[in-house]
């Protein structure tokens, strides 16, 4: 299983947020570069980035600190990015410039023939990102809760050709209260592809679970907050799943 | 015994409902059940044998649950489908622990040795291969790839690969960044690489060709 840090961006800057709420910003490093070579030194194997001013806007607005980390590890490990991605031409950017996979949200939700297209476009490189509130999908950084179920949407979303579904429960998101392994697993077993779970993973514990129900095709979890002070430490996170691991075979 | 048309092979590593949910997706008359009780493997039309953990501990477990005869026996006499590792563990050996498999099919498991390779956008090739990747199917045609093109994408997740000795029961095939097997045939054995459970419509496509198969 993937323990894949992840790089929020708000306005130029590394923060973590506390259940996506911009106003609840702590920044962890101004240098989005420095902190993308932290990760990859400490051995992660993938990169998720959120550009969340771009969430709340519906387009591309931290393109220079995506470059700096681009630079600073691009060919080294893959990199997801989400956050106001909403027409072709800024997958197509996106994927020429060094990311390796672009994650949708708001622009899976409300357009969906646009993800359709998406993933013919660019066939596996193309990531559906789901946050759900009590099992309802939110859209628009979060801002706005729709009354779409996550299973019926991620369940339409993979007949379209959708790499993986990255799932974040948002009521544990930078909350540190554990994962939903509950519904991260209902999902992955609803699902015929891989799920990628997210929100609340705050200890050894956490990922210890997590990898307990890999083989439902959950084939990563995204960490932010825990790794950022401390109650996580990447590394052994990685080396305790790569230990369980019943998929990297 | 109530009659069993598909039985999954747990060998207790790790959960099996992606798999049984995908079977009984593709065969929503037949009892599909997910069982370590060797009699009903015997007793049952079909068998899956899912991938779940390192091969060592497989081998290990397979055999510490008394499955190891049921598992050649179904393999021997009824379609068999192995997955992922389920597939590696057909084979001779593995270099995965330096461990004896099944040795129903002739060859070696062995692990992708990618250092300093690079891809046309200059990314590094990781392990395990990790990913979406295209399948091409080999000349023969077989009954497991009805209705799926060659070339159709599927997901993997490892850091083994097998290497038969005997090239006729080869009928698939991917690139990472060079051509492995990623699924053989023979007899009443398929045997894939890739998840199918994980792997979208061409995923159940296979699946619903597996149960559907009279060899």
């Amino acid at each position: 299983m993937l323990i894949i840090p992840a790089i929020d961006l708000k306005d130029g800057h590394c923060v973590r947020l506390k259940q996506g709420n911009m106003n609840a910003s702590t920044v962890f490093s101004e240098d989005p570069g420095a902190m993308a070579k932290h990760w990859l030194d400490q051995g992660c194997e993938r990169l998720h980035l959120v550009d969340l001013n771009g969430a709340f806007a519906g387009k591309p607005v931290n393109e220079m600190a995506i470059k700096s980390i681009v630079d600073a590890i691009g060919g080294e490990i893959p990199i997801q990015l989400g956050g106001g991605i909403r027409d072709l031409d800024t997958i197509e950017r996106y994927l020429d410039n060094g990311i390796d996979y672009v994650i949708l949200g708001t622009a899976a939700v409300k357009n969906p023939g646009f993800l359709h297209e998406a993933c013919y476009a660019f066939p596996g490189q193309v990531i559906v990102g789901l946050d759900a509130k009590e099992g309802k999908v939110a859209v628009d950084g979060w801002s706005k809760l729709t009354g779409h179920d996550v299973i019926d949407l991620a369940k339409k979303y993979e007949d379209y050709g959708v790499s993986s579904i990255v799932y974040t429960d948002i009521g544990r998101d930078g909350m540190m209260t554990g994962v939903n392994i509950e519904a991260t697993v209902a999902l992955a077993q609803a699902l015929l592809i891989p799920v990628i779970a997210s929100g609340g993973v705050t200890n050894l514990e956490d990922v210890r679970k997590l990898c307990e129900v890999e083989s439902e095709g959950i084939i990563g979890t995204i960490t932010g907050r825990a790794i950022y002070e401390g109650s996580l430490d990447f590394a052994a996170a990685q080396a305790l799943a790569n230990e369980l691991s019943s998929n990297a075979r | 015994m109530k009659k069993i048309d598909i039985a999954v092979v747990d060998y207790g590593m790790g959960n099996l409902k992606s798999v049984s949910k995908a079977i009984e997706h593709v065969a929503p008359n037949k009892s599909v059940l997910v069982t370590s009780n060797p009699d009903e493997i015997d007793a049952a039309d079909h068998v899956v044998f899912p991938g779940q953990g390192a091969m060592p501990e497989c081998m290990y477990e397979l055999d510490a649950r008394g499955l190891h005869e049921a598992v050649i026996n179904a393999a021997e006499n009824k379609p068999f489908l192995g997955i992922c590792i389920g597939l590696q563990m057909l084979f001779d050996h593995s270099e995965e622990g330096d461990i004896k498999g099944l040795g129903l099919f002739q060859g070696h498991v062995k692990k992708f040795a990618l250092e300093h390779k690079v891809d046309a956008m200059g990314q590094k090739f990781k392990v395990p291969h990790m990913g979406w990747n295209q399948v091409y199917q080999s000349e023969q045609p077989h009954p497991m790839w009805n209705e799926i093109s060659t070339g159709e994408r599927f997901y993997f997740v490892h850091s083994y690969y097998v290497s038969p000795v005997d090239n006729n029961c080869i009928v698939g095939f991917g690139e990472y960044p060079e051509r492995f097997t990623c699924a053989v045939a023979r007899d009443n054995i398929i045997a894939v690489q890739f998840h199918p459970e994980k792997s979208a419509q061409a995923g159940l496509q296979l699946l619903s060709n597996f149960v559907n198969w009279k060899p």
